[in-house]
């Protein structure tokens, strides 16, 4: 073994390791017993080794102090950790818990809208069905009322008879003439729903009205059209029709009165 | 039952809540905390404010331990050597390290073999002396490898950096223990004049 090699080899180990390292026919001593430079090396690592050695068991038992234990148990228990027998949802659990308020509160207020968008609609349905039975009467009543009629026909149809008379005036002067009827909607739709487009009252269904879009105010008009000779027997004579106008101006239905 | 547990495990445990797991924790790796920072520091009483340091820092931090990059006691012995550094820059105990105590613990003197306690007194005190005169780099690598009995690895993962370079740091270090200890008058009976290399 070279003096280099012998370097490289003892250099790998500890002075503890050298030190520990007495056999006889080990090849670093063997290589020390016969270099005295590195003989002087590798005594002086076994003698560091021997010395860290001292060093080591006499501080081999020292710890800290029970006052540390005690300031480190206390700082842990100001931690305010969960109880032991929270260990199951482990790390998850506060994010977990943060998300699940989220959506309970997302889902009161959902129930909330709910509500409201319910409350309303009802509001609306109720009242379209209570209003249904007046417009029924004013349709009765539009029908009553004939070209001719002079004399009020019932008391509670003071308008109907009002607008009869109107057209009747219109009659007389030649011209297109609308009056608004008292009433406030027939629903054709209603009639659509029995299967057929006309209405008991004898309207007719111009278009297709779906009760929730067709929902707002509806007006019964009569009117007086001119007539067309191509096809009326009686020629040119107007023709006195009731038709039903939404709140967007179209015409939803209609009948002819005469 | 917690004895049968890694420091890993015993770790996650405390810091899910489990007070027996970190008592656990504490008593096994508080000794070798406490004397990573004596041996560092020369003082007992700034061992004991870098462990109390060290634990309290692992209750508050110890989520960030990544049990891929190591274990748990190159891990606390990282963090004390950064205590150790922040204990001395704050109360000035270079001076104090330069000149141990070196007979003010009862502790190191056994009563069974006068002549010999005195004269191994005498060397663990030298030795303790020259050890603390080391710069701070090699005196990290001879108090984790040769007084705490680390592996190179293990050292190397609690002063982040390469095995070689505690290779390179513990054999500079020894030589200047060597030197140290032969102008060290209780030692110097054991350590010859003349350690000069032979590389031929």
């Amino acid at each position: 073994m070279t003096c280099r090699e012998f370097t490289e080899a003892a250099e790998a180990l500890t002075p503890s390791q050298l030190r520990l390292m007495q056999a006889e026919g080990d090849v670093l001593s063997a290589h020390a017993g016969e270099c005295a430079p590195c003989g002087r090396w590798l005594e002086s690592q076994r003698l560091l080794g021997s010395a860290l050695q001292v060093l080591r068991d006499q501080t081999a038992g020292r710890e800290a102090g029970p006052k540390v234990e005690q300031a480190v148990l206390q700082a842990f228990r100001m931690q305010g950790f969960e109880p032991v027998a929270a260990v199951a949802p482990e790390r998850a659990a506060p994010a977990a818990w943060k998300l699940s308020r989220f959506f309970e509160v997302g889902a009161y207020a959902a129930v909330a809208a709910a509500l409201i968008v319910g409350v309303f609609l009802g509001e609306q349905m109720w009242r379209d069905r209570h209003v249904q039975p007046s417009g029924v009467q004013a349709a009765k009543a539009l029908q009553q009322v004939r070209p001719d009629a002079t004399a009020p026909a019932d008391s509670g149809n003071q308008s109907a008879n009002g607008m009869a008379e109107i057209a009747h005036k219109a009659e007389h002067s030649g011209t297109i003439t609308t009056a608004i009827a008292g009433g406030r909607r027939v629903q054709p739709s209603n009639a659509r729903a029995a299967g057929t487009d006309v209405d008991r009252q004898g309207f007719v269904a111009l278009m297709f009205c779906d009760p929730l879009i067709c929902s707002g105010e509806e007006q019964v008009i009569r009117m007086e059209l001119p007539g067309n000779g191509a096809t009326s027997a009686e020629g040119s004579q107007p023709v006195i029709a009731d038709v039903v106008v939404g709140d967007d101006g179209l015409v939803r239905a209609m009948r002819i009165v005469n | 039952m917690l004895a049968e547990h890694t420091d890993e495990q015993l770790l996650r445990m405390a810091l899910d809540g489990n007070e027996d797991a970190f008592t656990a924790l504490y008593r096994r790796r508080q000794g070798p905390v406490y004397r990573f920072a004596l041996h560092m520091s020369g003082s007992p009483q700034v061992a004991e404010e870098v462990t109390q340091d060290v634990f309290l820092f692992l209750l508050q931090r110890g989520r960030s331990f990544d049990p891929e990059r190591g274990v748990v006691g190159a891990y606390l012995f990282g963090v004390a050597r950064n205590y150790v550094r922040r204990a001395r820059e704050k109360s000035h105990t270079e001076a104090m390290m330069t000149t141990p105590a070196e007979d003010d613990d009862p502790e190191l003197v056994t009563n069974f073999d006068p002549v010999g306690d005195i004269a191994r007194s005498q060397t663990s005190a030298a030795v303790r002396k020259a050890v603390l005169s080391l710069p701070e780099h090699y005196r990290e690598a001879v108090v984790l490898c040769d007084l705490q009995e680390l592996s190179y690895a293990d050292a190397a993962e609690a002063l982040g950096c390469a095995i070689g370079t505690i290779r390179s740091r513990l054999h500079r270090a020894h030589e200047m223990l060597v030197r140290k200890l032969q102008n060290s008058a209780p030692a110097r009976a054991g350590f010859s004049g003349d350690a000069a290399r032979c590389l031929s």
